[in-house]
């Protein structure tokens, strides 16, 4: 059983990555703002999915499905992107 | 419901009511030999026309409905849910399972796509089906091609039916995993059950990916959305979608009847399987591999050749577990004493096909042949003899699990010329298309010179029909008077369904199934009940349950709802019934959740890789592994979409990002009241629970309200954003409908924005949905802080998934 | 680049025609002689181990055994080998004709014309800006490069295929995308062109004629459709008859 101090902890943190999303775009040059927001997307994701949905008190296995069908989607979306270059 | 109220197998009420896997898996069975019939008269068509080279019965437009709604109605109504019915049947009596995990979800399942069936029945009658082909090439599958509102039906009826299968998807994958009896490993599970669980992998991603392909076409034909119409790529990117899907399709049709056929050449010969954990790898591989190959497809299209090159690869890789695979079967007749029933006739000649259908495929996979083959009867000769094969193989399934499933023998000698006649209809049938393959697919007139094979082609077709009229002859005449079947007709079968009596009783065997000693026995039920420590949500003493009304009534619902959809626009009656329809799903989803249903899960049994994880939570995680898909897909059509528009040049929809944000910090806010209401159910806070689930609807609703208002006033570039603060303060409940913004089909960025956020929009309020009838429970029942927290824990989990997506959407719509 | 097998007349042209055929002619052979051997092995062993024929089982499976294989492994991953090697060096050696059946040869002259595919017609648009409707004049031996795309304007039209059976093209003509063919027409004649992707109910009658001419024949006809489109429309020229 987690305590709610840790889910208040990841929480802000969540808060503060989205902001950073919007600082990105304004600071960094376009393709590197891309980048980084990406990467903040994904680490919030990751907070959200590790603590909130408790993947880390899981089985492995759960956490390999959703890694699977992830890889699966972004596969289809960057080789059908690649496909038109 | 009590068990003594579940009425017998001769009542008609038996028929709408059960959950129990065995009566699901005779109605796939019935309801999927009523599409074949339907499919086949539509071949039958088909040759009819093709019997001259000129004009003749069907006019072109009827020929396209009748190529599409054969090809449509074969893959999707008769063959894998054929497969599935006696997946239905056999995969809890081989792994020892009283049932299904979610038998009630199962029925759900069956009567979804028996409803989907339905739907697509009624697009014929509204002034003609879809005729794009079985794979609705874009922009011919679009209303301004085809108008009248059949053509939008036959595409909700597939989204039905995608409905039907992702939950049959949940189903099998957490019943395989975790209701094994004990001691029986995944390694060790009957090649029938192994070809069934990696179908069921294979559909989670490859289904979701056609979800994803309908949802959008349906955007655009019922409120105008603009992606496959798109100059920017709108059709490369249906073909993207939908052979994404298709491919793993392809297996998702063959791997059941490849597991047919592995089990009736063990049976048949008396020989264990030759190399069989080589044979599992290689289906392993294939499963994997079925997603890395979808271009080939697309060979002749401006795809570049870097890629089209890395997906010959691929291609030729995925031939070879083939290979190995029918080698080991070949192997498998080796020193065996092989006894040609009528099942192991079907499965043998099954085989011979598919080598036929395997080395025609080589000559695909080379893009230089291909390039010619493409759109020609080649291809045609080449699935049919592929993906018929595997019917042949299920029909021979069919014959093998007679006995068990309704107790009677059928006749041997009709079967065995059921057999002859089948197999030389279909080669002359089949044959002639790969002689005459320089015609192209779905014409219904052809140049005289081809005549001659076509007329082959024609006579083949009527003598494998012909032979159907033996097969449903030997079948009635079994039923109603043939010999009683013994338990295990079959000697040297292997696998449990043949311990049990013909038919199974409704709990499958007297005792409860276990391999704890190395191979098949059974211990005494009470004992087991007793001696097992009961668990949550274990009811000692209580009979599972076998009966609802809720799931055939959902589907009936869904069916007037998808029927009032299509026509939306079209007659004021269509509008009513698709609101009516819609709140007819709404209550009678309620009265689902309402239903107190009992089924156990088993308490031995070994779980690798998903020890301790319970089946509802197990359930969900899948759910939303395939939910993961859906919103990956829309998010990679925005991508493709984007790119082939350039990147840069493209304008985001939204004027402003802080209304975006603004529901960032909503939707986290709501993430973290929904988990403390978790914490609290932890520790039986009844006031904390129901706190904590409000304000998380509190904050889904700012959030829609945002987004409503923000898709009415924010988009108009006159309107500023205090003004429409203002109006909304006011409460102006006007404004909520009042819409100012711009159209949908204004732009292609109009189109993917509107439809990515509504297809989010709609997770927000079903969540909505599910977190009140949570609130409701806590508050009226005080449930949850027994112990019982699983339901705020699992609709939890599909609320932060929720939240992830829009982690997403946010930064792609309104930032980048 | 190297382009495999000999060509006829001392030149490294060659038609997709024979290349094509080629290639198809080695893959039917091969795989008629792989399809006799594993189905005449498979029908020879389910004949001599037919049940009639056939000693008692050693060992044979029981009911309610853990399900478990038989070995035999050595003889599987034999053939396997075997098969995967035919199956590769058939395919890496057909991917050597790719590129040069992608980008074609490489001639000084070429000539380029314009093909869009419309429910159901093809229009051939030349250089000189003429287009003509399901009729496309050609000369022989002359490289003749297309771009294939579907109309987008006025109005949006669908998917088509353009190919030509009896010359061995074909391409996908998709809104909004262009796709590249060529032809090397080594005999004079007329062809049928036909639509290889479903596009609605006239898709059967969408067909052209691509007529070979002899370079001479062609380039006064050309001539003549640059100065008067009309009477060239009207006076298509006809193939010499070998």
């Amino acid at each position: 059983m987690a305590s709610i101090k840790l889910y208040f902890a990841v929480y802000v943190a969540l808060l503060i990555l989205a902001v950073t999303k919007v600082i990105f775009i304004e600071f960094f040059e376009y393709w590197t703002a891309v980048g980084a927001i990406l990467v903040s997307a994904f680490t919030k994701s990751a907070l959200i999915a590790y603590y909130f949905q408790h993947l880390r008190e899981e089985p492995r296995a759960i956490s390999w499905l959703v890694l699977i069908s992830l890889a699966a989607v972004l596969l289809l979306a960057a080789a059908a992107t690649y496909s038109i270059t | 419901m009590a068990e003594h109220s579940f009425p017998p197998r001769s009542s008609v009420k038996r028929w709408l009511v059960t959950t129990n896997h065995k009566d699901i898996g005779i109605l796939y069975i019935v309801s999927s030999l009523f599409f074949f019939i339907f499919g086949g008269i539509l071949a039958l068509l088909i040759r009819t026309q093709l019997w001259t080279s000129g004009e003749f019965i069907l006019s072109g437009s009827a020929f396209g409905q009748a190529v599409t709604a054969h090809g449509l109605v074969m893959v999707f109504f008769f063959l894998s849910p054929f497969a599935f019915g006696f997946a239905n049947y056999i995969v809890p009596l081989q792994i020892g399972a009283d049932d299904l995990a979610f038998p009630r979800l199962n029925a759900l399942s069956y009567w979804l796509y028996f409803f989907a069936g339905m739907v697509f029945i009624v697009s014929f009658l509204q002034g003609g089906t879809i005729e794009a082909g079985w794979t609705l090439y874009a922009p011919l599958n679009l209303p301004a091609f085809m108008p009248s509102p059949g053509a939008t039906t036959a595409i909700l009826a597939l989204l039905m039916f995608v409905g039907s299968v992702t939950a049959s998807t949940i189903n099998f994958i957490v019943t395989i995993h975790t209701h094994k009896a004990d001691g029986l490993s995944l390694w060790h599970l009957p090649m029938f059950t192994w070809s069934i669980l990696l179908t069921v992998w294979m559909m989670l991603i490859a289904f979701a990916a056609l979800a994803a392909a309908l949802l959008i076409l349906g955007a655009d034909h019922i409120f105008g959305a603009q992606y496959f119409t798109a100059t920017e790529g709108g059709g490369l990117l249906w073909a993207h979608l939908f052979w994404f899907f298709g491919h793993p399709e392809v297996y998702i049709v063959f791997f059941p009847a490849l597991g047919v056929m592995l089990e009736t050449y063990q049976t048949f010969t008396g020989r264990r399987l030759i190399g069989r954990k080589w044979v599992i790898l290689a289906m392993i591989l294939v499963t994997l591999q079925s997603f890395l190959v979808w271009m080939h497809h697309m060979f002749l299209t401006t795809i570049n050749l870097e890629i089209k090159t890395l997906m010959m690869a691929m291609t030729i890789g995925i031939s070879l577990p083939f290979d190995l695979i029918v080698f080991a079967m070949i192997y498998t007749l080796l020193k065996g004493r092989i006894r040609y029933t009528t099942p192991f006739l079907f499965n043998f000649g099954a085989l011979l096909l598919f080598i036929l259908g395997g080395i025609t495929g080589v000559f695909l996979g080379a893009i230089v042949l291909d390039y010619e083959f493409r759109g020609t009867y080649w291809v045609v000769a080449h699935f049919h003899y592929v993906m018929f094969a595997g019917g042949t193989a299920l029909i021979g399934g069919l014959y093998y699990w007679w006995p068990k499933i309704t107790g009677k023998m059928y006749n041997e000698f009709l079967g065995k010329l059921h057999f002859g006649i089948y197999f030389i209809g279909f080669n002359l049938l089949y044959f002639s298309m790969f002689l005459s393959w320089e015609m192209p697919r779905r014409v219904f007139t052809y140049h005289t010179g081809l005549e001659t094979y076509n007329q082959m082609a024609t006579i083949g077709g009527i003598i494998l029909g012909a032979s159907f009229l033996i097969m449903f002859y030997n079948l009635y005449t079994s039923y109603l008077s043939g010999p009683d079947a013994p338990d295990n007709p079959w000697e040297y079968s292997r696998t449990a369904e043949w311990a049990t009596s013909s038919p199974p009783p409704l709990e499958n065997f007297e005792g409860v199934p276990t391999y704890r000693n190395g191979f098949l026995e059974f211990e005494d039920r009470n004992a087991v009940a007793d001696g097992g420590h009961v668990e949550h949500g274990h009811e000692p003493g209580r009979h599972p349950d076998h009966a609802s009304w809720w799931p055939v009534t959902i589907s009936f619902a869904g069916f007037l709802m998808l029927i009032g959809l299509a026509g939306l626009g079209e007659h004021f009656a269509y509008e009513l019934l698709f609101i009516g329809g819609a709140a007819f799903v709404l209550l009678s989803a309620i009265g689902w959740g309402l239903e107190d249903f009992y089924a156990p899960e088993p308490l031995r049994g070994a779980k690798w890789p998903f020890d301790g994880v319970h089946k509802n939570k197990f359930g969900m995680w899948v759910f939303l592994a395939s939910d993961i898909v859906i919103f990956g897909a829309f998010i990679g059509a925005y991508v493709f979409i984007r790119w082939g528009y350039g990147w840069e040049a493209w304008q985001n929809v939204p004027a402003e990002s802080l209304p975006g944000l603004v529901n960032t910090f909503v939707l986290l806010t709501s993430s973290f009241t929904v988990i403390l209401a978790l914490v609290y159910a932890q520790r039986g806070n009844r006031r904390g629970v129901i706190a904590g689930l409000l304000a998380t609807i509190g904050f889904a609703f700012t959030f829609m309200l945002i987004k409503s208002w923000e898709w009415n006033f924010l988009l108009p570039e006159a309107e500023t954003l205090p003004e429409a603060v203002t109006m909304l303060v006011t409460l102006d409940f006007d404004v909520l409908f009042h819409t100012e913004g711009p159209a949908i089909d204004a732009s292609i960025m109009h189109s993917t924005y509107y439809v990515t956020t509504g297809l989010h929009a709609i997770h927000v309020l079903i969540g909505v949905v599910a977190l009140g009838y949570l609130a409701w429970r806590a508050w009226a029942h005080n449930a949850y802080i027994d112990g019982n927290e699983r339901p705020v824990e699992n609709v939890g989990l599909y609320w932060h998934f929720v939240d992830i997506a829009w982690v997403f959407l946010f930064p792609l719509f309104y930032i980048i | 680049m190297w382009v495999f097998g000999h060509t006829g007349g001392g030149s490294d042209l060659r038609t997709q025609e024979s290349v094509f055929e080629e290639i198809f002619l080695v893959f039917l052979v091969l795989g008629t002689i792989v399809g006799v051997v594993v189905i005449g092995y498979m029908l020879y062993n389910g004949w001599r181990y037919r049940a009639s024929a056939s000693d008692e089982l050693e060992d044979p499976p029981v009911l309610g055994e853990l399900p478990v294989g038989q070995g035999g492994g050595k003889k599987l991953a034999l053939s396997f080998a075997l098969s995967a090697i035919i199956v590769l060096s058939l395919i890496v050696w057909s991917y050597s004709a790719v590129i040069y059946v992608d980008q074609g040869p490489e001639m000084e002259e070429n000539m380029e014309v314009e093909i869009v595919g419309a429910q159901f017609n093809w229009d051939f648009t030349y250089e000189n800006g003429e287009t003509l409707t399901d009729t496309l004049v050609i000369p022989e031996d002359q490289l003749v490069r297309f771009s294939v795309t579907a109309q987008t304007e006025p109005r949006l039209d669908v998917w088509h295929t353009f190919g030509v059976t009896e010359l061995r093209i074909k391409a996908d003509a998709i809104p909004g995308q262009t796709a590249t063919e060529w032809v090397l027409a080594d005999q004079q004649g007329v062809y049928l062109a036909e639509c290889f992707e479903l596009c609605g109910a006239g898709h059967s009658h969408m067909t052209a004629d691509v007529i070979v001419v002899s370079q001479e024949e062609f380039d006064s006809w050309y001539e003549l459709l640059s100065e008067d489109p009309d009477e060239a429309m009207e006076n298509i020229p006809e193939p010499e008859e070998n």
